[in-house]
């Protein structure tokens, strides 16, 4: 008896530990229930720039790839002297493919935006089906860089690198949120307009009022042209942000509990805000 | 002189003849009470021995100390004590005095081939007693259960009872009639253990080699317990054996174990010392070493946990014994690479207790206990000359006393006070650049004291009904904030006949302290916090009502339990809550109710060459957070079913001796799948212009409702060998086999984006299901010298 236990034990592993090697990510067949459609808006007004948005809509997540973008929706722009202009259907699809930087958009307006601090704007967005998404932002005032600073490594050859450090002061009022992008090379070449070196949003709930450093990790070669491009946001546009990252974080994180979007579209789903912006360039030395 | 002395004489039997019926009937009435400690051969002790007078038909069993008191009338008795597991002792006894009697039982050897369960009270225990809801657990029957790694966990042995979720695959986290893993009281001889969970819930902090028993109740609580809202864990260690100096442990797949116990001026005391590491890194450095320097080099992070357990006992005297405990034990995470970049992820629990046992008399003794009990992670990032540091941590001071009362043999009553000061480290955070340029700090701590008085008494009736009543009262302060309530408990059981018996209970029980968490499990990272300011207390209240039939000459004891649990201020999150270092933490709390209902269903046999259980539950859990706070609540104020909500889950569970040197096992587990929340819908964000070329690629997932999608069912088998060697059978070879028929199970399902090979652009989404653990077998070899 003992000896068959034996050999059922000694024989049984072996077999069971081949049945272990098959994969443990499998795709499988997941029925969604119906999914409605909602009016996705996107718009970030700059000071000086013509005023554009994107407005796509919403999908079920197993549709197809391109966003959908509908052509019977009509946005106006209402301007803080309460006058409202139209942003016309000119849909740039070339963006949606392209790697100039450029952004989608598919309403426009025409002449270049003026914005000063405080200055309140109110988007109307409606489609022929009747949906219907509006939205108010503030622009807040630019935030000064104080200063940008470096510092070189001891190492020598490709890993003489420096780290960067930007510094900027935190107005006294509560809820104040920053984006800051840094960005390798020659502005001119339009470099603004592609990925950054870094990216980093914060708010200022730990040092509300107090001077804010903010450094890099060593990625910064001799000669290196850094652009420093403080955004200024309110709490809406960082809680969207963040939310947004939150969302495609839980999906294929088991740990992570998913979130839902926040943005400041009423009717709809998406973010409508000002961008108020300093920027700073330091060049590094060779 | 003749005279006065006939006429003494004839006084006295005039006396004697008068009072002789009252002495004799006082003599009958007189009752005395006998109380002691059962232990076994080796000094351990034992809760739930049986002390019983079978000719009175009368009993009691040893309390989760190993003491009893029971109370008999004067006379000449014969007592029986009795363990399963061990020989049982019966002693003649000529009751004059109030008695105070020790009894040290040899562990039963295994000739007759017959296996029982060792440390397990009796059936007809469970069938008599008022307790309900109640899983007693010894470490032997844990010990021969298979296990994931052949790593031995009584936790998730726990998980393997009617009424008790997992938190998914493979994990220790304990779900109980629907209440989550953070409403557990999981208590480490008498001390909080705030985090029981090594590699994030993977493995229990509890050494088997050093765990006498476990007790889990689900309803019903007992007075002297609070805290917690869903379950109490009451874990007690061994105290070592008194009689001789042993040494124990085992080596595993991934972890070994070493114990050396001993007696302390032997038959004064015992120790007991226990210590146990993980041996990941010691391969993933060697493989890191052999890699390194080869193209696409990626080092594999170190990890490893240690825990070490220490217990000590010493007699003063009569009526004197000091008990301490300590528990030590840390998981580490740490990744260093070429770049300059060093993380280092340490978290762990560190307790100790001193308890001192006093008798006052065979009727009344009391323990009084001093504690402290610390759980904090710290998280460090290096990155040359920066630093960035993260950690949280909670620390309590704990002083209770517990009376124990048995006036005579009708009652039972216990008594005590506690209080807790917790100091919560909710959140610190340090960044600096080494030369000064950053230098921030920031820490965020709270106080709080919580107070607790209880009494409880255990009425029996008559032979038939049992009835218990307890009345704790309950305090927390934080700051200016304050709270309290007052928590009813009471039981009942009514015998129909010896086979038969129905039990009733309802517990109220109030929450201070809350899990700061948005993910939808436990991690070391969780941050605890007091009530105070918004955050109101949680509460729950239960009843749950039972019928136990003792069937096949008692050799199956088979439970029906139906409870309705429901319960208010329980705690959630905003989306997107900062939890870390956050001053108003307070205000990203939101808050609901919850209710839960089942019926279990739990046959267990005890005695006999096969021994196990099965237990089917069939339950529902709910959830509902109105809007509020300027969120839409969740799910929009609908209800919704936390994750861990099952509707059916059956467990078997089988332990066969084949003979004195073979124990095979197997445990099958069968449950509705977990519910997941899968995103409906899509849109792009493209982000601001100089933020990333071209619309972004990446989905934003929409997610309409929590938890509205359940996995595939979950089942998997596993099978146990447990092969003794050696002359003395002191050693033994155990195999356990993890999910032996490789079954899949889901762990987590997610949507993958499918990209062009050539292009990179996005060309579909699929759905994608995500298994754990295939099939695992494991060899541990377990000694004791």
């Amino acid at each position: 008896m003992k000896r068959k236990i034996n050999w059922l034990v000694l024989g049984g592993v072996p077999l069971l530990a081949l049945a272990g090697c098959g994969k443990l990510q499998n795709n499988i067949d997941v029925p969604l229930p119906t999914y409605s459609a909602e009016l996705a808006v996107e718009c970030y007004l700059e000071p000086g720039k013509v005023p554009s948005l994107a407005v796509t809509t919403s999908v079920p997540y197993l549709s197809t790839v391109l966003p959908q973008v509908p052509t019977d929706v009509t946005v106006t722009l209402t301007m803080p002297n309460g006058t409202p202009v139209p942003l016309t259907f000119s849909p740039n699809y070339q963006a949606l493919i392209d790697t100039t930087g450029v952004k989608f958009h598919s309403h426009i307006g025409r002449v270049p935006l003026v914005a000063r601090p405080g200055d309140v704007f109110t988007l109307d967005v409606r489609d022929t089906q009747g949906r219907h998404a509006t939205s108010t932002t503030t622009m807040l005032a630019p935030v000064p860089i104080d200063s940008m600073n470096y510092k070189f490594n001891d190492k020598t050859g490709a890993e003489h690198k420096a780290y960067v450090l930007t510094n900027f002061r935190d107005p006294s009022t509560p809820d104040d949120a920053y984006r800051l992008q840094l960005h390798k090379g020659d502005p001119a070449r339009g470099v603004l307009l592609k990925r950054p070196e870094v990216d980093n949003s914060f708010e200022d709930r730990l040092l509300n009022g107090q001077e804010f450093v903010v450094g890099t990790s060593y990625r910064f070669y001799p000669g290196d042209t850094v652009t420093a491009t403080l955004y200024h946001t309110d709490e809406t546009y960082f809680r969207f942000r963040k939310s947004v990252s939150d969302a495609r974080g839980a999906n294929g994180n088991p740990f992570a509990q998913p979130s839902a979007i926040y943005g400041n579209v009423r009717g709809g789903i998406g973010i409508f805000t000002v961008l108020s912006a300093t920027t700073a360039t330091k060049i590094l030395p060779k | 002189m003749v005279a006065f002395s006939a006429a003494r004489y004839y006084l006295l039997l005039l006396l004697l003849g008068l009072s002789w019926p009252r002495l004799a009937w006082a003599q009958e009435l007189a009752r005395f009470t006998i109380s002691g400690t059962v232990r076994g051969g080796r000094g351990e002790v034992l809760p739930g021995a049986s002390v019983a007078v079978p000719a009175l038909n009368t009993g009691t069993a040893a309390d989760s100390l190993g003491h009893f008191s029971l109370r008999l009338p004067a006379g000449k008795h014969q007592l029986v004590v009795a363990f399963i597991g061990y020989q049982q002792i019966t002693r003649d006894l000529n009751l004059t005095k109030n008695q105070r009697l020790s009894f040290a039982l040899e562990e039963s050897g295994n000739e007759l081939g017959e296996v029982v369960v060792e440390g397990s009270v009796t059936l007809e225990q469970k069938l008599k007693t008022t307790q309900m809801g109640v899983e007693h657990l010894s470490i032997h029957e844990a010990k021969l259960l298979p296990a994931l790694f052949g790593e031995v966990d009584i936790l998730k042995t726990l998980q393997l009872k009617p009424g008790v979720q997992s938190g998914g695959e493979g994990t220790s986290g304990l779900f109980v009639r629907g209440g989550s893993a953070d409403q557990n009281l999981v208590l480490l001889d008498n001390a909080l253990v705030y985090n029981p969970n090594h590699l994030f819930g993977l493995f229990s902090v509890f050494n088997p080699d050093a765990v006498q028993s476990v007790d889990l109740y689900k309803s019903g609580f007992p007075a002297q317990f609070g805290g917690r809202l869903s379950s109490v864990v009451d874990v007690k260690l061994r105290e070592g054996d008194r009689q001789h100096y042993v040494a124990t442990g085992g080596i595993g797949l991934i972890s070994s174990r070493l114990t050396y116990e001993g007696p302390i001026n032997k038959g004064k005391g015992s120790f007991i010392v226990s210590g146990r590491r993980t041996y990941f890194d010691i391969f993933t450095r060697a493989l890191n070493k052999a890699n390194e320097g080869k193209e696409d080099y990626s080092p594999i992070p170190d990890y490893y946990f240690y825990d070490l357990n220490a217990k000590a006992n010493y007699t003063l005297g009569a009526k004197d014994q000091l008990f301490f405990t300590g528990y030590l034990g840390r998981d580490i995470f740490g990744f260093s690479s070429t770049g300059g970049f060093n993380f280092t992820f340490k978290w762990g629990n560190t307790i100790g207790t001193a308890r001192w046992n006093h008798v006052f008399s065979p009727k009344l003794f009391v323990n009084t206990t001093a504690s402290i009990s610390d759980y904090q992670y710290n998280l460090t990032n290096k990155l040359d000359q920066f630093s960035f540091t993260l950690g949280s941590s909670i620390r309590d001071y704990t002083g209770r006393t517990d009376f124990e009362y048995t006036p005579n043999d009708r009652h039972l009553i216990k008594v005590g006070a506690m209080l807790t000061q917790h100091k919560f480290g909710v959140g610190r955070l340090d960044a600096n650049s080494g030369d000064g340029r950053i230098n921030f700090g920031a820490d965020v701590n709270y106080y709080g004291l919580e107070g607790a008085l209880y009494a409880s008494d255990n009425y029996k009736a008559s032979d038939k009904l049992q009835l218990e009543g307890g009345l704790r009262l309950t305090g927390f302060r934080s700051g200016s904030d304050q709270y309290g309530g007052l928590e009813p408990r009471a039981s009942a059981r009514y015998s129909l006949n010896d086979r038969t018996s129905f039990k009733l209970n309802y517990a109220l029980m109030y929450q201070y302290v809350h899990l700061v968490t948005n993910s939808g499990a436990t991690l070391p990272t969780d941050i605890w916090y007091p009530s105070r300011l918004s955050v109101m207390p949680q509460r729950s209240q239960q009843v749950s009502s039972g019928v136990s039939f003792l069937l096949g000459r008692g050799k199956f004891l088979l439970t029906d339990e139906v409870y309705y649990k429901w319960g208010r201020n329980q705690v959630d999150f905003k989306d997107g809550a900062q939890l870390f270092v956050n001053p108003e933490l307070d205000a990203e709390f939101i808050f609901g109710k919850s209710w839960s209902y089942g019926n279990e269903l739990y046959l267990e046999k005890k005695t006999g060459r096969t021994t196990g259980w099965i237990g089917y539950t069939l339950a529902w859990s709910w959830r509902n957070f109105q809007p509020q706070r300027g969120t839409t609540g969740v799910n929009n104020g609908q209800d919704f079913h936390p994750n861990y909500d099952r509707r059916h889950n059956l467990t078997v569970v089988v332990l066969h001796k084949l003979n004195a040197r073979f124990d095979l096992t197997a445990s099958f587990i069968y449950t509705s799948g977990n519910l997941t929340t899968l995103p409906l819908g899509r849109f792009g964000v493209q982000d601001i212009p100089g933020s990333s070329t071209g619309i972004d690629p990446r989905p934003v997932p929409i997610y309409p409702d929590r938890n509205s999608y359940r996995l595939i069912p979950y089942h998997r088998l596993d099978l146990g060998v447990v092969y003794k060697i050696g002359a003395r059978l002191n050693q033994d070879l155990t195999l356990s086999i993890y999910n032996a028929y490789n079954r899949r199970n889901a762990y987590f399902v997610f949507f993958e984006t499918v990209r062009d090979k050539a292009t990179d652009r996005i060309t579909g989404f699929r759905a994608q299901q995500v298994s754990l653990f295939p099939v695992i077998p494991s060899l541990t070899y377990n000694f004791r010298f």
